[in-house]
């Protein structure tokens, strides 16, 4: 239950807890990197070779490099450290050689790296019931499917096995406590907190060491509270070392998180979810969440990633809290709305106490926790580019025509993903099997499989797409300023011969984002026609295609690929982020925003795709701001809102930093569904992040 | 039908009184304080606005009005190819406005909010003003004003405001004349009016360093805030170090300079004294 006097403290009176001298030697210790200096590369060079020449199954592969992985770790322990595990060895190579690459790829369509990635394991169960227990189904099924739980057998084992060895070394550190706790899990289910945590810490940086990505976290008041309500009631732990052991956990996401294979460091997936109800229903809240909110401020690390999942009947001094926190600029808390996404789940197929458990994938989209083998991120698909090639095939006739012609490229562009797609092909993942129940039970691998199977399309660059029409519907059919052809002649040439008709494009026609249904109407049928054009397909596994609004990367790329568009943005110039208004559109102020971005129907487009607003820091500057900011949020999610990303930046500073990097080092910012550090992002990102729209108050 | 020129109407402002609240900027003002910050607020009539730090150098808005020097007929801002150009300052009726403000209600009321209105001098266009206060009767109601207005005007917005924002920026004729160009004595009656009706109010000081952040000023002030019946505070605003950021782009300069804040000094000890609940605000 939500207690009020212990927020308000926390807030108002900053008589909140504070980081141990123990705690905080271990962060400075992390956040100076030395640890990484610790690392040695993966002992054996060419191990692609060696497994085609002995010509090794794929999934055999998976287990065969993730024991030499694990064998190849050397056991340390960091100073005041209660929560082991630490990563000694780098990445490990490739299981494939490039002409198997090849023909995989020929064969197959691969998705990003083609190792599995973005689901949520099912952590809690295995947790509570150790990892014997699944060796033991394993092995009572071993003739069933012999490679697989051959498979899962031997990388339970090598988990084991360095669980071992990080014991001894306990044991011969003089730290008993932890050197029992280590023979207890993973082996066996956790008791208390601590040993939840421990337990967790080794499964997700197994995972890692397998090779999948974007592993998140999960639901961590839920799923962890149970052990510290014990805790708490024998005794073994207070508030205050509560918290302590939650700061420590916390930092565990960022000790080997640079080992993150990605391109874009803060990407990495490490996101966990707050709040929200449990699988019958009830509210979910209670001291971790507040524990987690209050580490997350204090420490101001990055990861883990916090999504905050509310609802209509959320109180207001839950969003205080979230404000707080987004107040410290690390780009979340981002807000999922339970009254949209479980109903918008439950219409695609989603059974309701599944539904009712969603979490977040590592940018926004809604996945099953220990059921969902989804791709959320196959695809995109931009409704600019839908307009521009609709306009280019309409000759004469009236607006409806035009987006008659609209609404059949859109169906054109989801039956070519849906052909593209095909043929999927995931590597293995044998650990990552373990914890997926059905996996043990149905006999097969994660990769081939689970309860969903669903597919997630981003659908990009909404709102200059909805500008477009309102700017056609207006120039074109309406005032008849122009026809089609020399609209769409003036439109190629950027918009060189005509800069009357530029301006009015830009400045003077509807946008998205004004409250405006001369706008807004759009974004709702051109989300109505891309989930249409989703709902009659299906993809080789069962599963459904759901359509999203997230822009994600796609705000550079997707804008490359066409030049000008209706709305009058210029070739080169970028999308807006996700789901908000266009960058250059003059915009009247949040309460606008808010209500243009919530008047579509979400739960026929229930990817996810957060509403991205950005506030100048000096806004949160008084604590009473908090409580407006707060506010805010609360409206959007009234509003029937589906997600919301609030962030705190400052434009000046953003600017020096890109000219001082070394002056700002630990400068957070929001890219586009994960946070990342400012001077480490490429400088076209980092330009989109400073020409964001931005109200100052 | 009842008109007035405003120059903006911001949705969501944190500083203008309680909860989330939108502050409608009526356009003009009798005084000339040196330190304002919204210069495109003085002038009562619209005038043009360029965003230099924007604009290509492309000629275009030069080129579409042929006209040698600046008679603001606003051809250009129709030119602009990146929309530097605008005009501030529009004429709108009261039903516009009201219209404009009650699209933010549900979040105005359900913040415990409501519409502000400043400028400029939102007293500078009393018929104006009365209009607004009434159409908009449905929200909390906020005036933020300098107080120089006709005690007959003054008495007439008094009844219609649920809360008055009231700066005091210098207690002395003076020190007042000097630096906002106006006598403070219209503005001392009308706080008199103010305090006696009982209508709640909040003094609001900007401080200006070496100008009125004086011992002597901040106890004459504490000893004004003493006598009034609906004070419910005193706001000291930090001097704005971007004050100056939009003169350039209508045409004006800032040339106003004060000395840097002087950190150690504890402003709000005349009010405490006197038992007045005053608070210091950061601006920007």
């Amino acid at each position: 239950m939500l207690n009020c006097h212990t927020i308000h403290d926390i807030i108002y009176t900053k008589r909140g807890i504070h980081m141990t001298d123990r705690i905080k030697k271990l962060y400075d210790y992390i956040l100076s990197k030395k640890h990484r200096s610790l690392r040695a590369e993966f002992p054996e060079g060419n191990l692609s070779e060696e497994f085609c020449t002995e010509g090794l199954s794929h999934s055999e592969r998976m287990t065969e490099r993730l024991c030499r992985a694990l064998k190849a770790e050397t056991p340390v322990l960091l100073e005041g450290q209660k929560i082991a595990f630490m990563r000694t060895v780098k990445n490990a190579p490739d299981i494939f050689t490039e002409a198997e690459w090849k023909a995989l790829r020929e064969k197959h369509f691969i998705h990003e790296s083609g190792y599995l990635s973005n689901i949520c394991p099912g952590y809690a169960r295995v947790i509570s019931t150790g990892l014997l227990s699944v060796r033991n189904s394993a092995e009572a099924f071993l003739p069933l499917a012999d490679e697989f739980f051959g498979g899962v057998i031997r990388s339970i084992d090598a988990v084991i096995k360095l669980s071992d060895r990080y014991a001894e070394l306990a044991a011969k550190q003089g730290d008993n406590e932890l050197a029992e706790i280590l023979h207890r899990v993973p082996r066996y289910p956790a008791r208390t907190l601590r040993e939840a945590f421990q337990f967790f810490r080794i499964l997700h940086f197994a995972l890692w060491a397998e090779g999948e990505y974007h592993n998140t976290i999960g639901r961590f008041d839920l799923d962890f509270y149970p052990y510290l309500k014990s805790d708490i009631a024998e005794g073994r732990l207070d508030r205050a070392s509560a918290f302590e052991l939650t700061e420590e956990f916390f930092i565990s996401f960022n000790i080997d998180s640079d080992l993150y294979p990605g391109v874009q460091q803060g990407d990495n997936g490490q996101s966990l979810v707050l709040g929200g109800c449990d699988s019958s229903g009830n509210t979910v809240w209670n001291m971790l969440t507040e524990l987690a909110l209050e580490a997350s401020c204090e420490l101001k690390l990055i990861d883990p990633k916090i999504n905050l999942r509310v609802s209509s009947s959320t109180p207001l001094n839950a969003y205080e809290l979230g404000t707080r926190l987004t107040r410290e600029g690390l780009g979340f808390p981002q807000y999922s709305n339970d009254d949209v996404v479980i109903p918008g789940l439950i219409k695609l197929g989603y059974s309701p106490e599944d539904a009712r458990n969603y979490v977040v994938a590592a940018c926004w989209e809604y996945i099953i926790p220990g059921k969902g083998m989804e791709i959320v991120n196959i695809a995109a698909l931009s409704f600019p580019k839908a307009i521009d090639t609709a306009i280019r095939k309409t000759g004469g006739g009236d607006f409806d025509h035009l987006l008659a012609n609209v609404k059949s490229e859109i169906n054109s562009m989801c039956e070519s993903i849906a052909e593209k797609v095909k043929r999927l092909y995931i590597i293995p993942a044998p650990f990552m099997s373990v914890l997926f129940e059905d996996c043990i039970t149905g006999l097969h691998d994660i990769s081939t499989g689970a309860k969903y199977n669903n597919y997630g399309i981003h659908g990009t660059g909404i709102a200059t797409a909805a500008d477009s029409l309102a700017a056609l519907e207006k120039i074109v059919y309406a005032d008849r300023s122009e026809t089609l052809p020399e609209f769409i002649s003036k439109m190629y040439g950027n918009f060189e011969s005509d800069n009357i008709l530029l301006n009015n494009l830009r400045y003077h026609t509807p946008k998205m984002g004004n409250d405006d249904d001369r706008a807004d109407r759009f974004a709702s049928l051109l989300l109505n026609m891309f989930s249409e054009a989703l709902e009659p397909l299906m993809n080789e596994r069962g599963g459904r295609f759901r359509a999203g609004t997230g822009t994600a990367m796609y705000y550079l790329r997707h804008a490359a690929e066409i030049g000008a568009s209706p709305d009058g943005r210029l070739k080169d110039e970028p999308f807006g982020t996700n789901f908000s208004p266009s960058i250059f559109a003059r915009i009247d102020g949040p309460y606008s925003v808010i209500n243009s971005f919530t008047k579509p129907d979400f739960t026929r487009a229930i990817n996810g795709g957060p509403l991205t607003l950005e506030f100048h820091g000096s806004v949160f500057s008084e604590d009473e701001n908090l409580q407006k900011i707060a506010s805010l949020v609360m409206y959007f999610i009234k509003r029937g809102g589906h997600q919301l990303q609030l962030n705190a930046i400052n434009a000046e500073t953003l600017r020096d930093a890109q000219n001082r990097p070394e002056a700002y080092p630990r400068l957070i910012v929001r890219v586009w569904g994960w946070s990342a550090y400012f001077v480490e992002l490429d400088r076209e990102y980092q330009d989109h992040v400073i020409s964001r729209q931005e109200y100052k108050l | 039908m009842i008109t007035g020129t405003i120059f903006d109407i911001k949705e969501m402002s944190v500083h203008d009184g309680p909860g989330l609240r939108t502050t409608v900027f009526l356009k003009g003002c009798p005084l000339r304080c040196r330190w304002c910050h919204n210069p495109e607020g003085l002038s009562p009539d619209p005038q043009l606005m360029k965003r230099h730090n924007a604009c290509i150098q492309c000629g275009l808005c030069k080129k579409s009005c042929g006209h040698p020097e600046c008679s603001q007929l606003g051809v250009c801002i129709y030119a602009c190819p990146r929309g530097c150009l605008e005009i501030s300052g529009k004429v709108m009726t009261v039903e516009e406005v009201r219209d404009r403000v009650m699209r933010g209600a549900d979040i105005l009321r359900s913040s415990g909010g409501g519409v502000t209105f400043s400028g400029g001098e939102p007293l500078y266009q009393p018929d104006f003003l009365r209009g607004l206060l009434d159409a908009l009767s449905g929200l909390h109601r906020t005036v933020e004003t300098s107080g120089y207005a006709s005690a007959e005007v003054f008495r007439d917005i008094l009844g219609k405001a649920d809360l008055f924002l009231f700066d005091i920026k210098h207690t002395s004729p003076e020190t007042h004349k000097l630096y906002t160009g106006k006598d403070n004595a219209p503005i001392l009656d009308n706080y008199r009016l103010l305090a006696e009706s009982g209508v709640p109010y909040i003094i609001r000081v900007p401080i200006i360093p070496g100008v009125n952040d004086g011992e002597e000023n901040l106890r004459n002030t504490a000893a004004l805030a003493a006598a009034g019946k609906g004070l419910a505070g005193v706001e000291l605003l930090g001097y704005n170090r971007f004050a100056g950021a939009k003169y350039g782009s209508v045409g004006m300069t800032y040339n106003f300079s004060s000395p840097a804040d002087d950190a150690a000094r504890d402003l709000l000890a005349p009010f405490r004294e006197l038992g007045i609940k005053a608070v210091y605000k950061k601006m920007g």
